[in-house]
């Protein structure tokens, strides 16, 4: 079982988590190195909200006892008064846990406010998150509208488990995310007006596959990597609704 | 009851959005019937719903709708309007229209259609204030002799009296079209050409001039009301400084930092100018305001401002409904007047961000969609501006503004705290906005202390960095919520008793991000 760890004063999060302050405990080195936890979750910006360089991250739990903290839940600058005791009982007491972000410890709690709204506290830094429902998994990867300081972002997310099992049975490995058949899905609805790939077509990361017009847009939508396709699941002029399957790269 | 007699029994919006509604509203106040007009794209709009009638004028695209004077006109004549209130945008500042709408007998609610055209050619409205001794940015007051290459040598030495750099800028202009930056005196000729080029196929007019780059500048507007009997008042003024792409993000009221003889000084200059252009109805006198105190005025708008609500929330003054009193033939009434005579000392201090469909990370671009979660902040000081519910489609066929978040309050440092406030009850999902560029202006000490200018954004937005903190955030959020239901055994922690509440945070700390400061990365260089 691995130690409870407790920031060390002031430790509070320095922006990436893979270079935060927090003390290393003894035994996380054997956490960090060890196989993948199963019990993992891969989430990642859907391509069409990912800029350049936006990498999955792996969030994995740590084993070990829960460290209770204040319950701070509510709007405004003054929402971090603590209840008393007997208050906690009945709202609730936070969990706030230690998690692998990647190879990193953190130290973090979500708690929900009602409405798909969120408190993330990390290491007592708290913001205000929104987080969607997720549509109906397909293929195990939930996709969910999460909002932050403003932002908008879609967010994919998997089981680790689902995951490995998936590039396994393709490829017979389980350490890339970018293994497997990669589905590229609408991400807005609208009118397929061009493709331009048929199935066999070696493609590069950025290669237009097809345009899609929506609110007088075009949209083109582009390879998010390197493959082959393996399907095109659409026609030039069929109207596509979020989350069709349009093409499939190996 | 209403309060006095309606100054028309039916009026027609020549307009969408969120000013369209604004002017129902109005004139549902006063008791007037308002007419909308709409696209294909607009079908379900607010305005339509709003209104009394609606009347269809064509396909989404603007110019065949929104821009179609004829079919406006003709949809004012066919309801029986008496007046046609343009809101802003479309067909607002177009001289055509204001004449047409008088051809038909119909009340144009702004100046006349022979103001509107000499304002609009902004060399016009530059040698008008020459005339009466406001002081204009420096440059030309004559179009520049863009077809005569002999005159290359005459044009490139004025430009040295005029200094580097400087911009060229079309007289019909708008919207920094036909806009060029001129660094170097050997790039004159050409700018001169493509501006002049751009100018002509934007406006049908290719005329250019010179004016100097002030920078860094201020832009300080005076929001004004006249009416036909020769009464001019400046209601006050507005900075609205912070803007990407010579658009206005936030703008407030009145300018900080501003003394009261420099407030007298500049609604005068304003005054002036309405005065000597016969200006009637609402209108803006733009200026910009230089470090050493300078007000260099700039150009006027024959209409309604977006921002215009800032000015109503600390003057007290209902603008448009003063707008419709006023193209009845009423005289200002005794509040204008008398809020004129305050507009010097202003005693609340207001300000707006234009929440808009666009990603501030990625260069302002447009994201038209259809709009998810909406809600919109409450509660004292606060007004919001919008035609947009939760579902509404945001159609990329027109302006991208989908509300305008407004706060009050009696003093500046109060109003950015309530503006920091409702900015964290906003939420709006299905497309980017604005929002996250407006939650650090608000928190931003450089915007608290007065130090706003046209080059704020530039200085002190980091998009790349602002989001991907949010994304960091996005991604813990996702995967701990993933990870065994988020919070879901809790009551269960409790149960079984595993820790006792611990002190974790600092005292005297909140432990709500603040913006970036929280975080000890200083991206606010003053």
């Amino acid at each position: 079982m691995a130690e409870l760890t407790t920031p060390a004063p002031g430790a509070a999060s320095k922006g990436s988590p893979a270079n935060d302050g927090h003390a290393v405990a003894p035994g996380q080195d054997v956490a960090a190195t060890a196989p993948v936890d199963p019990r993992a979750v891969r989430v990642r910006l859907a391509a069409s909200s990912r800029a350049d360089g936006e990498a999955m991250v792996r969030v994995s739990p740590v084993t070990g006892p829960l460290r209770m903290t204040n319950p701070t839940v509510g709007l405004g600058p003054l929402g971090g008064v603590a209840l008393p005791p007997q208050a906690e009982a009945v709202k609730g007491v936070l969990a706030q846990r230690h998690v692998l972000v990647d190879d990193s410890r953190v130290e973090v709690s979500l708690t929900p406010s009602g409405g798909g709204r969120y408190v993330l506290d990390e290491a007592g830094e708290r913001s205000r998150v929104i987080l969607e429902p997720a549509s109906a998994a397909d293929g195990g990867v939930q996709i969910r509208e999460v909002i932050v300081d403003g932002f908008r972002f879609l967010v994919e997310s998997e089981s680790e488990r689902i995951a490995a099992l998936r590039e396994r049975a393709s490829h017979g490995r389980a350490s890339s995310a970018h293994s497997g058949p990669l589905q590229v899905k609408a991400i807005i609805p609208g009118k397929v007006v061009s493709v331009s790939v048929v199935p066999g077509d070696a493609v590069t990361a950025g290669q237009q596959l097809l345009v899609v017009e929506a609110m007088k847009m075009q949209n083109e939508l582009r390879a998010p990597r390197d493959g082959t396709i393996d399907r095109v699941g659409v026609v030039v002029g069929v109207n596509i609704e979020i989350g069709d399957l349009l093409v499939v790269i190996s | 009851m209403t309060s006095e007699k309606p100054p028309f029994r039916r009026v027609l919006i020549a307009n969408r959005g969120e000013i369209a509604v604004r002017i129902i509203r109005a004139c549902h106040e006063m008791g007037i019937e308002a007419v909308a007009v709409y696209s294909d794209a607009d079908v379900h709009a607010a305005h339509v719903r709003l209104a009394d009638a609606a009347v269809r004028l064509g396909p989404a695209a603007p110019s065949e709708s929104y821009l179609r004077i004829d079919a406006v006109i003709e949809a004012a004549r066919s309801t029986g309007s008496e007046a046609i209130h343009p809101g802003y945008g479309f067909l607002a500042e177009r001289a055509v229209f204001a004449r047409a709408a008088e051809d038909a007998g119909i009340v144009f609610v702004g100046p006349s259609s022979e103001t509107i055209e000499a304002l609009g050619d902004k060399l016009h409205a530059r040698r008008l204030a020459a005339r009466v001794g406001v002081p204009s940015v420096p440059g030309t007051l004559q179009p520049a002799p863009v077809d005569h290459p002999d005159k290359v040598a005459q044009i490139i030495a004025t430009a040295r009296t005029i200094g580097f750099p400087l911009l060229v800028k079309a007289s019909a202009g708008g919207g920094g079209r036909g806009m060029r930056r001129v660094t170097r005196e050997e790039d004159l000729a050409a700018a001169l050409v493509s501006g002049s080029r751009e100018a002509a196929s934007a406006f049908g007019d290719g005329s250019v001039y010179l004016e100097r780059e002030i920078l860094p500048a201020r832009h300080i507007e005076v929001q004004l009301l006249a009416d036909a009997h020769g009464n001019v008042v400046a209601l006050g003024e507005r900075d609205c400084s912070l803007q990407r792409r010579h658009q206005k993000l936030v703008e407030e009221a009145p300018a900080p930092g501003l003394t009261e003889d420099q407030r007298r000084q500049l609604h005068g200059l304003a005054i002036r100018l309405a005065r000597e252009a016969a200006l009637r109805n609402a209108a803006t006198c733009e200026f910009l305001h230089d470090p050493d105190g300078n007000f260099w005025f700039l150009e006027v708008n024959t209409r309604l401002q977006v921002e215009h609500g800032v000015t109503e929330l600390v003057s007290g003054v209902d603008i448009v409904r003063e707008q419709l009193r006023i193209a009845a033939g009423a005289p200002l009434s005794a509040e204008v007047i008398a809020a004129g005579e305050r507009a010097a000392v202003p005693s609340s201090h207001a300000i707006e961000v234009r929440i808009a469909a666009e990603d501030p990370a990625r260069a302002f671009a447009p994201t038209p969609g259809q709009v998810g979660r909406w809600v919109m902040a409450a509660g004292p000081g606060i007004r919001v501006d919008t035609h947009i519910e939760a579902g509404d489609r945001v159609p990329a066929d027109y302006d991208n503004l989908i509300a305008k978040l407004m706060v009050h309050a009696g003093d500046r440092d109060t109003a950015i705290d309530r503006l920091r406030r409702a900015l964290d009850e906003t939420e709006i999902g299905g497309v980017q906005t604005t929002l996250p560029f407006h939650r650090i202006v608000a928190r931003s000490d450089a915007f608290r202390a007065g130090e706003v200018s046209t080059g704020w954004v530039e200085q002190h937005w980091d998009g790349d960095a602002v989001r991907a903190d949010a994304v960091r955030r996005a991604l813990l959020a996702t995967g701990l919520s993933m990870l065994d239901g988020a919070v879901v055994g809790v009551g269960s922690a409790v149960a079984t008793g595993s820790g006792s509440p611990d002190g974790a945070q600092p005292p005297g700390r909140n432990g709500w991000r603040q913006g970036t400061r929280a975080q000890g990365v200083d991206r606010w260089p003053s």
